[in-house]
Parts: structure tokens; C-alpha cells; sequence
């Protein structure tokens, strides 16, 4: 279980600077991260805003190393993730990473337990340790009824916690949440942020996710704005904002 | 080949044509989206095209083997008959004389352009090289005048006999004879003329074609003639033998076309000579039969190697449907998108086709190609293979031929089988659940059968029940196998309803695999009728049954790898992933395995029978053999001492031990077996009674008959009994017992027409020693019986002309047979050493089974093909997953290494079902199957071939991956894990 918040263990997880990214189709050229300056609080739940194209998912995949940069630095936990070797940041992902995508992206041939006790298997834990603590997790997110079944077998919302669970189960720095509630109905989006909030607010998790949806970024304890590669606006709040609301 | 074939196929084609024609203009939406399909990714379209092309490859590569021995055996016709269409043989020259007066008035038929009478004789050609001599002793002497041979047939040009005849003291020779002694024009030969030394000078070499390469048995005849008359003046000189007289008939047209008048043209002879037939004189039509045993051949083979490459094409069927499956899924939302527009599933089955039917034209153009070469390939591996068959060493000159019919047959197979595949793929995929398909849910499986199919399924259940209790009652063939499974298969649908359907589909493939593995127990006789169908069923249902049991039991089949897939590392989980997505793909995978394990099951066993035949070949010699080292032949016509009385006396009686003379005479024969109704070519070998005993073994005597002893006694005693060859009026195939002991068939002499009803008192465990005795045709069959038996029916003609020959401990039997030829080189006679001929066959028969593992390793290719392209979707359709992965702390050699294990899991499991499944069907062959009767040697297995077998296949599958395998491990997770690719 992790410590909450304090401000003994408070400080500067994500530090990246001059960051540059360029896709290229051809003769095009498209600037998506310009020369961008950002970081993250240990603790803090950002949300990245912005409208269509306008580079957030791209600063999700940069910033958590998934994809390449072509220019400037990005030091997590200390460490440059694009000084590193493939496999080096590979393994870095794995022990100080979560992810949660829109599309669930659960292995579907893997039952829910399987799902969630992968990223314990890939540092390391034993077996049997590893099906316990998944097991734990799911009854965690509500899915303890459902830890034999395989995402084909389960509702948008299930497998979205399931991912959640999967994300958050080898305890990792920072969790990674590319618009977690896009694929699902207001009742589930809300559920989920909630938990989201929850994990945030009594583990002290650091969560970063890009949304597109308003309501979302309002119960992020900090807002930032993303628009042609550049940030445009960066805003905290006061915790108290982040509590859970009832779903209506 | 299968000329008959050729109308039906070209009608399907041409409506299957039109429909595509029809979608094509009346379609244009379809069109563009099976276009675009294509031109989507084109590399996969090839691969699509390559995995399809090598079933319509083996279909013409099979039909050019037929087109080609066809065409290789009619040479012969060429060769040695040239415009020969009929003859007639007489051993007595008076006879002889009359049946040329006889017939002369054919030649105002319109039918016959030629009559010609000759005379002929065998005599042994010698020259002397710097002391030392080169002998031919089965030269066919003819003394032919050349001025009325040119007047025979087709104006005379076919004849061959260009020039004047030869004088006295001179000799025309043919290139055959020429090559074999080293002569040439101008040269001296001496010809051994009714045992008298006859020098005579070479004043020309003819190409042995048409007359100059004519001769009465053999394929490739060492030809001389002499001046015209001269046989009869040299055959006056002893008083008591004579020359063959025989009297030739060319019927109008080349040496093809002249063959459709020879049934009539024979009977008017028949009719013409009717009065002579006692004195011996039978009509042969042997242009006829050359042209009957060509077809017959080439049909026999080429059907082999077709049913044989059928593994294959199922193969190729079932990659086909793999591919649309695949294509299918992966165009799941498209599909569902266009039925949620108001597509009918009749237009959408209509896209499939279009696109399907793109792939199959280009794979069966490609395809017939291929084939042509493959053909090529095969018949010139066969060609060599024949040749170690022929024990003169003359064989079968493979001429590459390609006939139209069989392009457009093999073309049209290919292509209809694809159609068809892709026709009912695109019905079962086109059932889609439109919402499941645009939403990407999971399809809602478990769909319970309509009342009404259940109704149909279960009548048909029914039926094939009873058609399964006659089926085994008659235990022949492959009904046995196929009914019973067809009414198990009937009646799942029904089962299904009553009992949860894992155990349902597991009981009834296990039930079929039980029913494979031991219907030869309960019906021992299930191969005796020789048929390629019975191998196909079971090898069919045997690798389907087993595939199925194990993808239903996967689970199981995996407990014992538990350990490495629950270990908590890396490895671990990409194994556990390696297993977890073929498992999760039921139909996917269980295609690829049958893919893999029909084509090596196929392999593995002709592997295994030709180890269990390699095995036993001491014992099969020994008793092929039994005892005798050597069999002499020799012209029973040369006036001096009998060779088998003489070779016991003088220095050669140290040398050999014992003579076993040989009365022989040419036969006809029914097949006893009743597979053909269409006389066979025989030779009556009489045995001397107190040599009846002679230790060849028998492997079946008639009821009754307790040891081999009482079924020679029996023949010696009774004219009525014989002993067979088990290979007796077989046309080629696998072995089977067409026949048994207690069987009857009518024996006759074809030049008096007088025959007997034989009844088979034994049959021979090998009779290989008996086949060419007294120069008979390789292709004249043997019979056994008493020489007293062979004298009483077939008179003059029966003569004593071989003999066999057992030789003392320690003599060297090579120089023995050198003697023997030398010393009774007046009499022609050849040497011949059983032991080398019966090692020659078995090596014949073990090449020819490598050639049938060499063609059924196409079939490996289209397997290897399959997996290619499963791994190859498997990348396309994981991305995301692979991103996930990546993202999660998969490293990219983890994922590499994981796709390269599930190829190999697949290929592995396969590899191995086939090889398990394939050493057990062979193993109760052993057992069970007659054809392996008395076999020594025990059950060999052939640990080299299967583990070359094993591990060609297993490393090909692994390159096949690698690519799909890299690409996968290159993906990059940003990228892949996004929700629009």
C-alpha cells in the first residue's frame, strides 16, 4: 500500500524541457510538441486539455517514453528516459509506469487476473504473489466477481477498471491516462473518475490524463492546456475540488 | 489425361466464369471493393496467390506424370512396331507359309496397307576386340527382303529398311546392335546361326525405327538382317528346328491412327486363318496393346501421384479457408458497416468471390505452370527409377510430354476447387451479427441448430448408420472408415443437445480416431483391394479426429508446460502468451495443424513402409531366391547340348550344384482377381516334378494345404493348380490381395486358343525370379504349374529356354555367369544373377517411394505457407495488444521471441501429431495389413528421414515467422495503442 502524500515525499517527479516533436509524412513536416517546457508533482492528478490535434496524446506518449522525441530532455524519477537504451527504458516502464487507454487495450485472451497481474510478472514477482495481489486489485476497482472472466465477457466500464487495476497494481510512479473515459457512458465515465480521484486522493498517485472532456479537467487537481505543441495554460486547485461528486 | 473429365470441368468453368462475368458488370461496387481489397496490400495478396498456387501445381504436375509415361510407353510403338499394327507367329514354317498365302489378300482392304512375311530367330552377335570378345546374345535375326518391307505400310517409308537387302555373307545391323558390340559399317560380325558360327560383314547401320527396330517382346531390340532366306537355308542344315515365321499386318494410317482399325482388321484375320488355328497361329495386335498398356500407365501413375498430392490439395483448401477466415475478421466492422447500409449477404458473398476469385485465377495460371515443371521434374526422377526396374536394363526412355487436355483439366480443377472453397468460406463469414461486427464485440456463439437441420442431420445420421453396418460387414476398403465417421459427424448436432458439447466434439473425434486406428483389427482385410481411396479416407478422418481432440483439449495437452508458462518472468509470459492466442483461435489453429500433421503423416508413413521394406530386404531375397544364385535363358532353338544338362557336367559341374530347368510357353490369362476383363499377358513357368519342391516360399496356400510342400506336391500332381505372383495382373498402386488361394481363372494358349480353368493353389512370397524367364515380356505375368502341365496344354510352343541355377558354396558366381555365357554363347544365353535382380527392384521400390515423399513434401510448403500468413495477420491484428504489451515493460526481443514460440508451438504440435499419428497407422499396417505379411526385418522405424523430416520442417516454419515475428517486435507502442490505427 502506498504512503499518502506528504510533504516529506512531495517533489518533482517528471522534469521535461525543450521537448520536440515532428512527424513526417513525405515532404510534410508536422511540428506536434514545440520546444515544450513541463513537469509533474509527485501526488498531482493533471489533466491534459486541449482541442483535436493539438499534440495531448502525443505529450502522453513522449513524456511516458512510448514514443521518441526529437528533441529535449525528459528526466523521470531522476532519470533521462531518451538517454537510455530501448530496453533499459523498457524495463523503466515497466517498474515505474501505468497506462490506461481509451480503448481498454486489455489482452483478450487473458482472463481479468492475467490482465492485471502482467505488469507484476514482468518485475519479477512470483506467481502466486503476483495472482493475490491482482486479485486484490480487482476487488479494489468492484471487479472481485469477475477476476476468471476475459474482457470479451465484460461491459466497457469493467474493463476499463480492469486496465485501471492492471495500471495500478505494481504500485508505479506515475499512471498514464490517455481519455480512460472516451469509450464509455457518462454513468461509467464518472465511476471511473471517481476512482481515478480516489486512488489520487488516499494513495497519493500520480495520474496524468488527457481528456477532452471539461467535467473531467475540472476534478483534476491541476489543468493544463496543450494547443499547437505548446502549453498554453497550466492551473492548479485546491484539493478540495477533487472530491468525488455524486453521479447523476 | 482424363480426356472424359474435360467436357464437365469446361462447362463448370464457363458457368462459373459467367457468374463472375455477371458480378463483375453488374456489380460495380463490388468490384471496386474486392479491387481495392487487393490493391490494399499487395504483398499479401501474393502471398495468398503463392499458398494457392501449388494446389492446382500438384493437380497438372500429377497429370503431366500420366501425359509423359503415356507418352514414354507409346514410344515403344514407334520405335519397335513402327507400321506394325498385327501379326501372327507360327513355330511351324509349313503353318507359316500358309498364313502368308493367307493373308496376302488383305492387301486389297482398305484397311491394310501392307502385308510382309518374314522369318526370324535369336542368335547371339559376337565380335572380337584384340582377342577378346563383345557379345549380344539376344540379337533377333530377321531375314527380311528389303525390297517388299519398303512396299510395307505408309508407302513404305515407316519401314526403316532403306537399301538394297543384304547378300550372303552380308548384314544389315540397327544403331542398337551397332552400340552395344562397338561396329560399325564395314566391320565382321559373327552370328551363331542354329549353334554354327556365321561371320558376316556389316554393310550398314539403320536407325533402329519402324522394321529395323522390330522385334517380338522387347522394347529396345538389337536388330540384324541377313539376305533374304537365309534363316530358312540355315535352319535346313540341322533338320530339326526352324525360324519364327511371322506375317505382319499395317493397317492404314501413322502408328497412332492405323490403331483405331486394328480390333476389325484382327478379327477378318482371325476369320482368314480360322482353318489353320490348330496348327498354332495367333493373331497378336501388339501396336494395340503398347497403346492400351501407354494409357494404362500413364493413368495408373498419374492417378498415383494425384491421389497421392490430394493430402496436399487438402492442404491447400484448408490454407484458402484459413486466409478468408482471417480476412473476414479482420474486415468485420467494413463488413457490418455495408449489411448496416443495406448490403444483402448475397452481394456481400459476391465481394468475397470477386476478390477470392482474383487471387484463384492468378494462383491456377501460376499454378499450371509450376505444375508443368513439377511434372518435369517427377517423370525424370521416374525415368531413371524404371530403368533399375528392367532387368534387361532397357527401361522406359521418358519422353516430356504435355497434352492439352491435361493443362486445361488441371487448370480448371484448381481453379474450381478454389472457387468453391472461397464461395462457401464467404457464405459462413458473411453470417455476421451486424451490430457485434461494427461495434467489434465478440460474435454470440453457441447458436443452437435450427429444428429443421437438426431433423436433416439426424436422418442423415441414420442413414449413414445402416450404410455403416453394411460397410464393415463387406470390411473392404475405404467405406470401413468413412461411414461410420459420417454417421458419428451426423449425429453431433444432436448429441450436442443432450450433453455439454466439449465433451460431445471430444467424445465423437475420439470415437473416429479409436474407429481409424483399429478397423484393420476388426476387418483384417480392409487393403486387400489395392485402392489409394482407403489411404486417403484414413489418413483424412485419422488427422482431422486427432486435430480436433486436441484443440478441445488443449488444456490438457498443455498441463505438463504449466511450469515454464507460470514463471514469473519475461520468458515466461511471452510463453504463456505464445500458447494463450493459438488456443483463444480454435478454427485458425486447428487449420494450420491438420495443414501440417495430413501432409506429415502422408510423409512419415511412405517413410515408414519403406523403412519396414528396406528392413526386410535380406529375407525378401532369400526367399525370392530360395537357394538359387543364378537363372539362365537361352534360344531353346540352338541345336546343342541342353545348356541345363550340360552345365552339371565338364568343368562347370564343380561350380554348380544344382539345375532346376524351366519349361516356358507364352499365355494368356484372366485376372483372377476380377479387375480388369481385358486378357493379360502370361508366361506358363513348368516346373520339372522333382524340382516342384524348390524352396520358393509361399505366403498364402490354398485351405487345407498345411505347409508349402503339400501346395507343390498338389500342383505336380494335378494339372488344374497353379502358383501365382502376388503382384499377378496388378496395374500398379498400393499392394492389396485381389486374389486368393482357391481362386479360379482361364489360362490359355494364345496361338491355338485352347485354354484351362487354373485354380491358384498357392501364392508366392516373391516371384520376381519367374518374371522375363525365356525372354518373355517384362510384362507378361507368371504362372507356376508343372512342366507336364505346361507341355499337355500348350504343345510345341512349350520349351525348356531357362533354368535356375544353384551354385556351389564359395564359387564367384560373377565369374560363373561369364563362363556360363561363353561357354553357351551358340545357345544366346544370358546369365542372370536373381539376387542382384530382386536387390535391383527393392532399390527401384525404395527410390520411387523417395520420389513420393519428394512430391508430398509440396504439400509441406503449403503448411509452411499457412503458418506464414496466420503470423503474418497475427501481427496486423495485434498491434494493439503488442503496443500494450510494449508499453507495459514487454521488451521488443520478448515480443519477437514470443511470436517466434507460438509458430512454433503450432508447427511443433502438428509436426508431431502427424508424425505420432503416422507411426501408429504404420505400425497396425504391420500388423494387420497382408502386404506385410511374412515380412522379416521387424518394425523398423526410420529415425533419419523423420528427424531430418522433423527438423526441415520445424526450422522452414521458424524462417517463415522470423519476418512476421520482427515486425512485430519493431512495432512501436505509441502508435499501436492508439484507438484508430
Amino acid at each position: 500500500m502506498k504512503t499518502p502524500l506528504t510533504s516529506e515525499t512531495a517533489g518533482t517527479l517528471l522534469q521535461a524541457t525543450g521537448v520536440r516533436k515532428v512527424y513526417r509524412n513525405g515532404a510534410v513536416a508536422v511540428v506536434a510538441l514545440d520546444d515544450l517546457d513541463f513537469s509533474v508533482e509527485r501526488g498531482e492528478l493533471v489533466a491534459v486539455m486541449g482541442p483535436s490535434g493539438s499534440g495531448k496524446t502525443t505529450l502522453l506518449n513522449c513524456l511516458s517514453g512510448l514514443d521518441d522525441i526529437d528533441g529535449g530532455r525528459v528526466l523521470v524519477e531522476g532519470r533521462d528516459l531518451f538517454a537510455m537504451s530501448d530496453g533499459d527504458r523498457t524495463q523503466h516502464r515497466a517498474q515505474s509506469m501505468g497506462f490506461v487507454f481509451q480503448a481498454f487495450n486489455l489482452i483478450p485472451v487473458f482472463s481479468a487476473a492475467e490482465n492485471v497481474e502482467l505488469p507484476l510478472l514482468l518485475v519479477g514477482v512470483p506467481s502466486r504473489q503476483a495472482r493475490t495481489r491482482a486479485v486484490g486489485m480487482l476487488e479494489r476497482v468492484g471487479l472481485g466477481h469477475r477476476v476468471a472472466h476475459r474482457p470479451s465477457e465484460m461491459s466497457g466500464g469493467e474493463q476499463q477498471r480492469v486496465t485501471i487495476a492492471r495500471a495500478l497494481v505494481a504500485a508505479p510512479a506515475i499512471v498514464w491516462a490517455d481519455e480512460p473515459t472516451g469509450n464509455l457512458d457518462t454513468k461509467m465515465a464518472a465511476s471511473v473518475m471517481d476512482l481515478l480521484c480516489e486512488l489520487n486522493a488516499s494513495e497519493g498517485q500520480t495520474i496524468v490524463l488527457v481528456t477532452h472532456d471539461p467535467g473531467i479537467g475540472e476534478r483534476a487537481s491541476r489543468l493544463v492546456t496543450v494547443r499547437d505543441g505548446r502549453l498554453v495554460s497550466d492551473s492548479r486547485k485546491p484539493p478540495r475540488s477533487r472530491v468525488a461528486t455524486p453521479v447523476g | 489425361m482424363y480426356p472424359n473429365l474435360t467436357p464437365p470441368l469446361v462447362v463448370l468453368l464457363a458457368t462459373a466464369a459467367g457468374l463472375l462475368l455477371f458480378l463483375v458488370v453488374r456489380g460495380p461496387v463490388l468490384r471496386r471493393l474486392a479491387a481495392r481489397q487487393i490493391s490494399r496490400r499487395l504483398a499479401e495478396a501474393a502471398l495468398i496467390v503463392v499458398g494457392s498456387t501449388l494446389g492446382t501445381a500438384i493437380i497438372v504436375g500429377s497429370l503431366v506424370v500420366g501425359d509423359t509415361l503415356n507418352r514414354s510407353v507409346k514410344q515403344d510403338a514407334y520405335r519397335s512396331l513402327g507400321p506394325i499394327d498385327e501379326r501372327v507367329v507360327t513355330a511351324d514354317p509349313v503353318a507359316g507359309e500358309l498364313v502368308g498365302y493367307a493373308l496376302a489378300n488383305l492387301r486389297s482392304d482398305p484397311r491394310v496397307d501392307g502385308v510382309l512375311t518374314t522369318h526370324t530367330e535369336q542368335a547371339a552377335a559376337v565380335v572380337d576386340r584384340g582377342g577378346a570378345q563383345v557379345a549380344q546374345p539376344r540379337t533377333v535375326v530377321w531375314d527380311t527382303d528389303f525390297a517388299l518391307a519398303q512396299k510395307f505400310g505408309d508407302g513404305g517409308a515407316a519401314s526403316g529398311l532403306v537399301g538394297a537387302s543384304p547378300k550372303a555373307g552380308q548384314v544389315v545391323i540397327n544403331d542398337a546392335l551397332a552400340g552395344d558390340l562397338g561396329v560399325r559399317a564395314g566391320d565382321t560380325v559373327t552370328f551363331y546361326l542354329y549353334g554354327k558360327p556365321t561371320p558376316l560383314q556389316v554393310i550398314r547401320v539403320l536407325p533402329a525405327r519402324g522394321l529395323a527396330g522390330a522385334g517380338l517382346s522387347g522394347t529396345v531390340n538389337r536388330d540384324a538382317f541377313v539376305a533374304p532366306d537365309m534363316l530358312m537355308s540355315a535352319a535346313a542344315t540341322t533338320g530339326t528346328v526352324w525360324p519364327r515365321t511371322v506375317t505382319l499386318v499395317s493397317n492404314v494410317g501413322g502408328v497412332e491412327s492405323g490403331n483405331v482399325h486394328s480390333d476389325a482388321v484382327a478379327a477378318k484375320i482371325r476369320e482368314t486363318l480360322a482353318p489353320l488355328s490348330a496348327a498354332g497361329t495367333a493373331v497378336e495386335t501388339p501396336k494395340k496393346d503398347v497403346l492400351d498398356a501407354a494409357k494404362k500407365t500413364g493413368d495408373t501413375l498419374g492417378s498415383l501421384f494425384l491421389f497421392m498430392g490430394s493430402f496436399s490439395i487438402i492442404a491447400g483448401v484448408l490454407l484458402l479457408v484459413n486466409i478468408f477466415v482471417m480476412l473476414g475478421e479482420e474486415r468485420k466492422n467494413q463488413l457490418g458497416m455495408l449489411r448496416a447500409v443495406g448490403m444483402k449477404r448475397s452481394r456481400l458473398i459476391g465481394g468475397f468471390v470477386l476478390e477470392g476469385a482474383a487471387y484463384a485465377i492468378v494462383a491456377s495460371a501460376i499454378g499450371t505452370g509450376l505444375g508443368i515443371g513439377v511434372g518435369r521434374a517427377v517423370a525424370s526422377i521416374a525415368s531413371s527409377i524404371f530403368r533399375s526396374w528392367s532387368q534387361d536394363g532397357t527401361g522406359l526412355d521418358i519422353t516430356f510430354a504435355i497434352t492439352r487436355t491435361s493443362l486445361v483439366n488441371g487448370f480448371a480443377m484448381g481453379l474450381l476447387i478454389a472457387l468453391l472453397t472461397v464461395l462457401v468460406t464467404s457464405a459462413r463469414i458473411s453470417r455476421l451479427n451486424i451490430i457485434a461486427a461494427i461495434r467489434d464485440l465478440p460474435a454470440a456463439g453457441g447458436r443452437r441448430m435450427r429444428v429443421r437441420w437438426l431433423v436433416v442431420s439426424t436422418a442423415l445420421a441414420a442413414v449413414f448408420a445402416v450404410a455403416a453396418v453394411f460397410a464393415v460387414a463387406r470390411g473392404r476398403g475405404a467405406d470401413t472408415y468413412l461411414m461410420p465417421a459420417l454417421a458419428l459427424l451426423f449425429a453431433v448436432p444432436l448429441l450436442a443437445r443432450c450433453a455439454p458439447t466439449r465433451f460431445v466434439y471430444t467424445g465423437a473425434a475420439a470415437a473416429v480416431l479409436l474407429w481409424c486406428l483399429t478397423a484393420s483389427l476388426v476387418r483384417p482385410n480392409l487393403y486387400d483391394d489395392s485402392s489409394m481411396a482407403t489411404y486417403i479416407v484414413l489418413g483424412v478422418l485419422l488427422t482431422f479426429a486427432a486435430v480436433f481432440l486436441v484443440s478441445e483439449n488443449q488444456s490438457i495437452v498443455l498441463r505438463p508446460l504449466r511450469p515454464v508458462i507460470e514463471r514469473p518472468t519475461e520468458a515466461g509470459l511471452a510463453t504463456r502468451l505464445a500458447v494463450a492466442f493459438p488456443l483463444a483461435r480454435k478454427f485458425r489453429t486447428g487449420a494450420t495443424l491438420v495443414m501440417y500433421s495430413i501432409v506429415v503423416f502422408t510423409i512419415v508413413l511412405i517413410t515408414q513402409i519403406n523403412a519396414i521394406i528396406s528392413a526386410s530386404v535380406d529375407g525378401q531375397v532369400r526367399e525370392a531366391t530360395a537357394g538359387y544364385s543364378i537363372r539362365v535363358d537361352y534360344n531353346p532353338n540352338a541345336p546343342t547340348t541342353d545348356p541345363a544338362t550340360a552345365m552339371r557336367t565338364g568343368s562347370l559341374g564343380q561350380s554348380v550344384v544344382a539345375v532346376t530347368p524351366l519349361t516356358i510357353a507364352t499365355a494368356g490369362a484372366t485376372d483372377p482377381g476380377r479387375r480388369t476383363t481385358a486378357p493379360l499377358h502370361a508366361v506358363a513357368v513348368g516346373l520339372a516334378p522333382q524340382a516342384l519342391d524348390t524352396g520358393f516360399k509361399l505366403q498364402r496356400r490354398l485351405p487345407g494345404l498345411e505347409t508349402d510342400a503339400a501346395v507343390w506336391s498338389l500342383v505336380g500332381r494335378d494339372d488344374r493348380y497353379v502358383v501365382l505372383d502376388p503382384s499377378f495382373g496388378s496395374g500398379g498402386g498400393p499392394p492389396g490381395e485381389a486374389f486368393r488361394a482357391g481362386d479360379t481363372f482361364w489360362l490359355s494358349d494364345p496361338t491355338t486358343g485352347r485354354g484351362q480353368t487354373k485354380t491358384i493353389a498357392g501364392v508366392l512370397q516373391n516371384g520376381i525370379p519367374f518374371y522375363n524367364a525365356g525372354f518373355s515380356p517384362a510384362t507378361a505375368f507368371p504362372v507356376v504349374l508343372s512342366a507336364t502341365a505346361v507341355r499337355d496344354q500348350f504343345g510345341l510352343q512349350a520349351q525348356v529356354s531357362s533354368a535356375f541355377v544353384r551354385v556351389a558354396p564359395g564359387v564367384d558366381e560373377r565369374q560363373l555367369r561369364s563362363a556360363l555365357q561363353g561357354r553357351f554363347l551358340s545357345s544366346s544365353l544370358v546369365a542372370t544373377s536373381i539376387k542382384d535382380v530382386v536387390q535391383r527392384m527393392f532399390a527401384g521400390t525404395r527410390s520411387f517411394f523417395q520420389l513420393m515423399d519428394g512430391f508430398l513434401a509440396l504439400g509441406l510448403v503449403v503448411g509452411i505457407t499457412g503458418l506464414g500468413v496466420v503470423m503474418i495477420r497475427a501481427v496486423r491484428e495485434r498491434r494493439r495488444t503488442i503496443g500494450v504489451l510494449r508499453a507495459l515493460g514487454f521488451r521488443s526481443g520478448t515480443v519477437q521471441r514470443s511470436f517466434l514460440m507460438e509458430s512454433s508451438f503450432v508447427a511443433l504440435e502438428g509436426i508431431l501429431l502427424g508424425t505420432a499419428l503416422s507411426l501408429l497407422t504404420a505400425w497396425l499396417l504391420y500388423r494387420n495389413s497382408s502386404a506385410f505379411s511374412g515380412l522379416e526385418g521387424g518394425f523398423a522405424i526410420d529415425w533419419t528421414t523423420i528427424s531430418i523430416l522433423v527438423a526441415g520442417t520445424f526450422a522452414a516454419s521458424l524462417l517463415v515467422t522470423l519476418a512476421p515475428a520482427r515486425r512485430a517486435a519493431s512495432i512501436r507502442p505509441a502508435i499501436a495503442v492508439r484507438v484508430d490505427n
